[in-house]
């Protein structure tokens, strides 16, 4: 299913990546660490919400529901389990998103379109509403606080209290788990879904169950969603009711839309330009949620395929003959 | 139990002002088939307009006028200049322009008037109270329930009894046909959509005096109102009416029979329709 194009430009990203995770902690100030940290978090966020938008067409306005449950998992392991492994309240939380992602998943998916639109966002009123008044666990509006345990190699001891170091800890598992993605797009299942929301009348007549397909996908998504709020937690080392509200959905909303919902790097561009984005507006004005808004606004009107897709359409007339004709590539939107 | 009249009235009351927010919705997704998901910020801007006229009128019956005159407005160049242009490029992008829209409402209405709650006090006849069932009731909650009357009996009327009714009906069976009889088709549209958000305006000036009006009250009706939806069946006006009235009861009853779950209790209702009829009550099947 891969080609050997992308194969060349998959290992060339990633040693770009690599470069750019030596060159970033040697040379930045440890803030400018801090926001390529949020950045790359917020990276698979959003790219676990693309795969549900982008790749399967399935809108949704809950997705915060599975980040926080991921965020509010980890700070809750590690506040009641002592001596507990980052990385262990880092698997408890993916485990939990996975069986809540898969139960919502069960009910909701039931309906489409418009309903399931809706649906998604009552089901997070409801997330957000347990995390408010379930006091006793989530600490309610207080919110919960986060101590980074150290990490424990075998041979020695990563001091994780050290941004750089954290920073490097984030760089690998989610770099890890983005490749793990790239890879399931291009898997027999990944492609059963983009071909589901191009044409799902035929994919059942081929004999595929459609509704199986979208489950599995939506659990899959759910569960990054989960890993990403459970990095989230232990990257500001608190968790309020933020990470679980509307607010947060309306976050993967503009980085997906702003990156660009028709291709697989999109969101992550999505997520660096909103980042850094936000740190430019919210020195300037109080009021950046507002332009962010506006910026919302004009690219669902004018720019629906995101800045990838503005990028593509300048590759193409400049290199004469376009990119291959790849279905992920095009975002399957009708322009 | 004494208080039970007390509480069925107010579950009464509170049905109303949903079904005033929900009909508004299921009006526009029904007949246009748009999930207007700025729906719930149009009815806190006719909660925050009314505010503000009242404040420099004092007179609420004016309220109840200019702000659905104004909120349709503003639904009629919504249409026209923002929601006709994705039209084209599909559903996804219709919600994601009304869901954008919301939160840029809601930043101007904190903007505007403060992040803070606001108190509507409408005088005269409304804010008295009434003797009935044996106890003294606000006349205020009568009122809206009486206004909730009002719509739904107009709204069905318009619908399935007049030539407006057919006209709109027809268009959204077959846009294309109605068009060629000389119909036009778009301000068809552009009046549902405006018609929408002026009910949607109405139900806001309505709520002022009832429940606090600050910026999160787009959102905590919009949830309800979904489960309305929901429970009732998309695009009902049937399903719209009587699930307003088993939200408002069990909202009411919940309070006062067991406090700490009644806020799951709606969302309990709404698991259970949709395991057992996802369609809704009165809804068609897909």
């Amino acid at each position: 299913m891969i080609g050997q194009k992308s194969y060349l430009n998959v290992c060339l990203s990633a040693l770009f990546l690599l470069l750019v995770a030596v060159i970033v902690p040697m040379w930045f100030p440890p803030y400018q660490v801090c926001l390529v940290t949020e950045v790359i978090v917020f990276s698979l966020y959003a790219i676990s919400y693309n795969l549900l938008l982008g790749y399967s067409g399935l809108l949704s306005f809950g997705h915060a529901m599975f980040f926080g449950t991921g965020a509010y998992a980890t700070a809750v392991a590690l506040g009641h389990l002592p001596g507990l492994p980052i990385y262990g309240a880092i698997v408890i939380a993916v485990l939990l998103t996975t069986v809540v992602s898969f139960l919502v998943g069960g009910l909701l998916l039931r309906h489409k379109g418009s309903y399931f639109a809706l649906l998604t966002l009552a089901f997070n009123a409801l997330f957000y509403a347990i995390a408010t008044k379930w006091y006793t666990i989530t600490g309610g509006d207080d919110g919960l606080s986060v101590t980074r345990p150290d990490l424990n190699i075998g041979i020695a001891s990563l001091n994780m209290a050290d941004i750089t170091t954290f920073y490097l800890f984030t760089l690998i598992c989610i770099g890890a788990v983005i490749l793990f993605c790239w890879y399931f797009c291009h898997t027999a299942m990944g492609q059963t879904v983009l071909l589901m929301r191009e044409n799902e009348e035929r994919m059942k007549f081929l004999g595929y169950n459609t509704n199986t397909s979208r489950l599995i996908l939506f659990t899959f998504t759910g569960a990054l969603a989960g890993l990403s709020g459970s990095f989230y937690a232990l990257f500001f080392e608190f968790t309020s009711i933020s990470a679980i509200s509307t607010d947060m959905t309306t976050t993967v909303l503009l980085m997906t839309f702003i990156g660009g919902t028709g291709s697989f790097g999109g969101p992550i561009l999505g997520a660096l330009v909103y980042t850094y984005l936000q740190d430019f507006l919210s020195d300037i004005t109080d009021r950046w949620p507002l332009i962010m808004g506006f910026i919302f606004i004009f690219m669902v009107l004018y720019v629906p395929g995101g800045l990838s897709g503005m990028i593509n359409s300048i590759r193409e007339r400049f290199a004469g003959t376009g990119t291959p004709a790849n279905l992920i590539e095009r975002g399957g939107r009708k322009q | 139990m004494a208080d039970i009249p007390v509480f069925f009235l107010h579950g009464l009351a509170y049905a109303g002002l949903l079904f005033l927010v929900s009909s508004g919705l299921t009006l526009v997704f029904g007949l246009m088939n748009v999930l207007n998901f700025s729906h719930a910020a149009f009815y806190m801007l006719g909660a925050y307009f009314s505010y503000s006229i009242l404040h420099l009128t004092g007179n609420f019956w004016l309220c109840l006028i200019a702000c659905p005159l104004l909120l349709l407005a503003i639904g009629a160049l919504v249409e026209r200049f923002l929601l006709r242009r994705v039209h084209s490029y599909g559903h996804v992008h219709e919600l994601l322009l009304t869901f954008g829209l919301a939160y840029i409402i809601t930043e101007l209405v904190k903007w505007t008037w403060g992040n803070y709650p606001l108190s509507v006090h409408v005088g005269g006849v409304l804010s008295d109270k009434i003797h009935i069932f044996g106890i003294d009731y606000p006349v205020y909650r009568i009122f809206i329930f009486v206004c909730a009357v009002v719509v739904g009996l107009l709204m069905s009327l318009v619908i399935y009894r007049t030539r407006v009714g057919i006209i709109v009906r027809a268009a959204v069976n077959d846009s294309q046909m109605v068009g060629a009889l000389g119909i036009n088709v778009p301000f068809v549209f552009m009046s549902v959509f405006a018609v929408g958000a002026a009910l949607s305006g109405f139900a806001g000036v309505i709520a002022g005096p009832l429940l606090t009006t600050y910026p999160g009250m787009a959102a905590e009706i919009l949830i309800d109102a979904f489960v309305v939806i929901v429970v009732g069946g998309f695009g009902s006006l049937g399903g719209a009416v009587l699930a307003s009235v088993i939200i408002g009861e069990l909202q009411s009853f919940g309070v006062l029979l067991i406090p700490k779950l009644s806020l799951a209790l709606i969302y309990m209702l709404m698991a259970a329709v949709l395991i057992i009829k996802p369609s809704g009550l009165f809804g068609e099947e897909q």
